[in-house]
């Protein structure tokens, strides 16, 4: 039977990577299922989800992928990877956090959403605006169960943002089928 | 009649439609198909006709009752539809019917005047702004052989709908 696997690779971002990665899992017959690439601090990341036949492991996939790796001066790493079945019920909500970059902005937010049982579903984090006055920017998409009241939830984080020094905002983003 | 919904990647949806030369019979069926089509998908605010396998200018709308519309015409079945005019601009996330496991954040002008013809073929122009003018912009997309995913302001903002598995 088909298996998943998880790959993430992490290089100089440079022309080619994708296509020399994506060329060595398709010549296994690797189906990509899920994917996520984009440029970190000047670094070019891919976390991929692929489908391959049976007969082909991690061993097999990491073997196919040294060549690029070497070539393309990729870090690669390939574990095997089931669907958890984990699944997000309940209202979507975009928090947009900015300010003073500082340490613990991020775990600060984390974890009061943990706490009240929100589910993250989408992270990112940039930092903006002038070198000499760094903005840090970060976007998240999260999933509020049914029973957590999200007026609680926006007033938590606020109240976070304000010890932090930061703005927070949160909206609804349930999506408007046209 | 409600009609079944064509589906990315059939490739009536990025063919631009054909405006209709003539007002009658053809039209008027076109219509009641679209408006069927619209009531029978409780989630949906509009149809346009590309949707359901038909090349040809025409859409169906209703945004009555939705929380973010302040304009509301009612429902509205508009055929060879133009913008007249359009200013504004606002991110807000849409779907598709065409779409059904991705949603996605698009830039629409927040005002839009729009020309186009009854299904008996009278003139109509209509200005509409928010919710309204949004819901527009995505059907007259549709005319154009453009989906929503065309539009997404960046590729980081497609985003699976509702579940995850």
């Amino acid at each position: 039977m088909a298996h998943e696997l998880s790959i993430t690779a992490i290089g100089a971002d440079r022309p080619g990577v994708v296509a020399g990665v994506t060329g060595a899992l398709a010549a296994l017959d690797a189906n990509l299922e899920d994917t996520s690439m984009t440029i970190l601090g000047g670094r070019f990341a891919m976390v991929l989800i692929v489908e391959v036949p049976e007969e082909v492991d991690v061993a097999a996939v990491e073997v196919a992928l040294a060549f690029p790796a070497s070539e393309l001066h990729l870090d690669i790493s390939v574990h095997p990877s089931d669907p958890t079945g984990a699944s997000s019920e309940g209202e979507r909500w975009s928090v947009s956090v900015y300010g003073a970059d500082r340490p613990g902005i991020v775990h600060r937010f984390a974890l009061a959403l943990a706490d009240a049982r929100v589910n993250i579903t989408d992270l990112a984090t940039r930092v903006i605006g002038d070198p000499a006055r760094p903005v840090y920017a970060m976007l998240l998409d999260v999933v509020i169960p049914e029973d957590v009241d999200a007026a609680t939830v926006e007033s938590q984080l606020r109240a976070i943002a304000g010890e932090l020094e930061v703005e927070c905002s949160m909206h609804a983003a349930d999506a408007d089928i046209l | 009649m409600i009609r079944p919904v064509v589906l990315l990647p059939d490739p009536i949806l990025s063919t631009p439609a054909r405006p209709v030369t003539e007002f009658g019979e053809a039209t008027l069926a076109l219509a009641a198909d679209l408006l069927d089509t619209m009531r029978g998908s409780s989630h949906s605010v509009g149809v346009a006709a590309p949707q359901i396998g038909v090349g040809i200018r025409a859409f169906a709308l209703d945004v009555t009752g939705h929380r973010k519309a302040k304009s509301c015409h009612g429902e509205l079945v508009l055929f060879n539809p133009e913008v007249v005019l359009a200013h504004g601009r606002d991110v807000g996330r849409e779907g598709c019917m065409s779409v059904p496991d991705l949603t996605g954040d698009v830039a629409r002008h927040t005002t839009i005047v729009v020309r186009g013809y009854t299904p008996e073929g009278d003139e109509r122009v209509l200005e509409c702004d928010a919710f309204e003018a949004r819901a527009l912009q995505h059907e007259l997309d549709h005319l154009d052989g453009h989906v929503f995913l065309d539009r997404v302001v960046s590729s980081d903002r497609v985003f699976q709908r509702r579940v995850y598995r």
